[in-house]
């Protein structure tokens, strides 16, 4: 039976997997040719692909006075937000871990920031810390913690401090579910067996519960040092990345070089720089987890 | 011993009244935004801009989530949001299932190749790739379209779209299709037939996972869609969000219109994504 179709058996797995190759060749695959031609040609105003110049448009990002904040920013964002996230989600993970009345609320409650759209949560906290209007003066007048006006944002680098925290805020969740779901495999006799032991609470997080949780763990930080680099909406919706690109990330640099400046050369060069940190960055930690693991 | 004991009782009863405390704390941090939204959504203009506002409208103005309808094309940003939506959910599964069948049930050269093109293509986020983005859009004609969107959407959620339902298939026994094979059923069949109703908890949960992301993009509609008649809800309600004048009432009505569908989808599968998500990276 199965002799005739030896040809079409070997090319089957193949046809099962083309859709999907066809999709992400087409809308993922093209467009990042595109970049990275872009990155090494002369692009006019317009968008017109005109001759190879080589790195130039690198050269031109690299020594712009802007560049080193810009980059700095990122990683200062980046670093921040996943790693604090991460620890916040951990802890709250650990927290609804427990059996308790209500835990059913609180974990339909923490979904709340993962569902809700960037854009609609930046747009919130925007008017939260607004210094004439804001909700979080008129609380805290109300409650009389204060009795005038607080200015939460007096310099670039606090609105950029509330843009660390509002991506703090949103990131948790996700992180504090896979902390979760790798919890709840954790399997009780493993902690049994401590408590005969005679281990008090921390030793059994330190050498049961978190080397568990771990492998969860890292797949959400991998993921979220991707996400949060390349996020773009909350920066956006706040400060768009002013005054000055003082509060510009890499995404919101870009964004601006390309459609608002028409240096498309030089924003394809930025996100070919942006792929190259991420992926040393990614495969860095990857890497190191897991030989950790190994040991 | 009787002192013991009641030391035991006494410290675990601290433990769980502080237990509720923090997460009763945690719970009101994070619906404050939510309540600042709906309660914003309620006031007047004059009373958001007031210079000693309160916490509370003095007056609620519910007429606010009428008045979005008439001021912006509303119901067509909605529907919009839900064609461009399941549209994307669509291709994405029609794509996916057949690939992330071909990774769990067949050996093929090449497979770990693929599997690391779905990692690398997770690292190059729209926005970074937009500039190429709009050159693909304008070769295929696709720029200012809702089709464009969705082909879009449904491509950046490839790989999650195959992740998931691979760590899906692979923890069904393949046995049941096998015997179908044998009793004379192709593989198509077998698929359809034995493998999707087993998992079918896992496909919904990926189906409106999809749909969720699809759903909140924001990135590639700002920068694509220029027509307001085609602008999914992300995009279409800033359209109270001016250079000169925020409506804030207006833009937060409006924004709970865009939030509500979506969360309680999400509420119904948030316990099988987050297995599914980290299953599937673990056997990866």
């Amino acid at each position: 039976m199965k002799k005739p179709y030896t040809l079409l058996n070997k090319a089957e797995p193949y046809l099962w997997i083309l859709p999907s190759i066809i999709l992400m060749s087409i809308f993922i695959i093209i467009p990042i040719g595109f970049v990275f031609r872009m990155s090494i040609s002369q692009v006019t105003k317009a968008g017109l692909v005109k001759g190879i110049i080589g790195f130039k448009n690198f050269e031109k990002v690299l020594s712009g006075a802007k560049f080193g904040m810009v980059l700095k920013n990122t990683v200062v964002w980046t670093v921040y937000v996943v790693v604090l996230s991460t620890v916040l989600g951990f802890i709250l993970a650990l927290l609804l871990n427990n059996e308790f009345k209500g835990r059913k609320i609180a974990r339909a409650i923490v979904v709340f920031p993962w569902a809700t759209t960037l854009v609609i949560q930046a747009s919130v906290w925007k008017f939260i810390i607004n210094i004439d209007y804001g909700s979080l003066n008129t609380l805290l007048k109300t409650l009389g913690i204060i009795s005038s006006n607080v200015n939460w944002t007096p310099t670039p680098e606090a609105f950029f401090a509330w843009e660390i925290a509002c991506g703090i805020f949103v990131t948790i969740p996700f992180v504090c579910f896979t902390a979760l779901s790798g919890l709840q495999s954790i399997d009780s006799s493993y902690y049994e067996a401590a408590i005969v032991d005679g281990a008090n609470y921390w030793q059994k997080l330190f050498n049961i519960t978190i080397p568990l949780v771990k492998p969860s763990l890292t797949v959400a930080t991998v993921l979220n040092i991707i996400y949060v680099f390349n996020s773009f909406p909350i920066v956006w919706t706040i400060t768009k990345g002013d005054p000055a690109n003082r509060t510009d990330t890499l995404v919101t640099y870009l964004y601006k070089l390309a459609f608002y400046n028409g240096k498309q050369g030089e924003a394809a060069a930025v996100s070919v720089i942006g792929f190259l940190i991420l992926l040393v960055c990614a495969s860095v930690y990857m890497v190191s987890t897991l030989k950790k693991g190994d040991e | 011993m009787t002192l013991d004991s009641a030391r035991i009782n006494y410290g675990k009863l601290l433990s769980r009244i502080l237990l509720y405390f923090v997460v009763s704390l945690i719970c009101i941090v994070i619906l404050y935004p939510y309540f600042v939204m709906f309660l914003t959504a309620l006031k007047s203009r004059e009373e958001i801009f007031a210079p000693n506002g309160t916490i509370f409208p003095k007056v609620w103005m519910w007429e606010n989530f009428v008045e979005i309808w008439k001021r912006a094309p509303m119901a067509q940003y909605m529907l919009n949001s839900i064609l461009i939506a399941s549209g994307s959910t669509a291709i994405a599964m029609v794509c996916g299932i057949p690939a992330a069948y071909a990774l769990a049930r067949m050996k093929f050269k090449g497979q770990t190749a693929f599997l690391g093109f779905i990692i690398v293509s997770q690292m190059f986020a729209p926005v970074v790739l937009l500039i190429g983005i709009y050159k693909v859009m304008q070769v295929l004609n696709l720029t200012n379209s809702l089709l464009g969107l969705i082909f879009i959407n449904a491509a950046f959620n490839q790989a999650f779209t195959i992740w998931l339902l691979r760590g899906t298939f692979m923890s069904i026994s393949a046995e049941m299709e096998q015997a179908a094979t044998i009793d004379g059923c192709n593989r198509v069949q077998a698929m359809f037939k034995i493998l999707l109703p087993v998992a079918a908890p896992g496909i919904v949960t990926t189906l409106i996972f999809i749909f969720i992301n699809a759903w909140n993009e924001f990135t590639v509609a700002l920068c694509l869609i220029s027509t307001d008649t085609i602008k999914p809800l992300t995009v279409g309600i800033n359209i109270f969000n001016g250079y000169n004048i925020i409506e804030w009432q207006y833009l937060f009505a409006a924004s709970i219109f865009a939030i509500v569908p979506v969360v309680i989808l999400f509420m119904s599968i948030e316990k099988n994504l987050t297995s599914g998500l980290t299953a599937g990276g673990v056997k990866g």
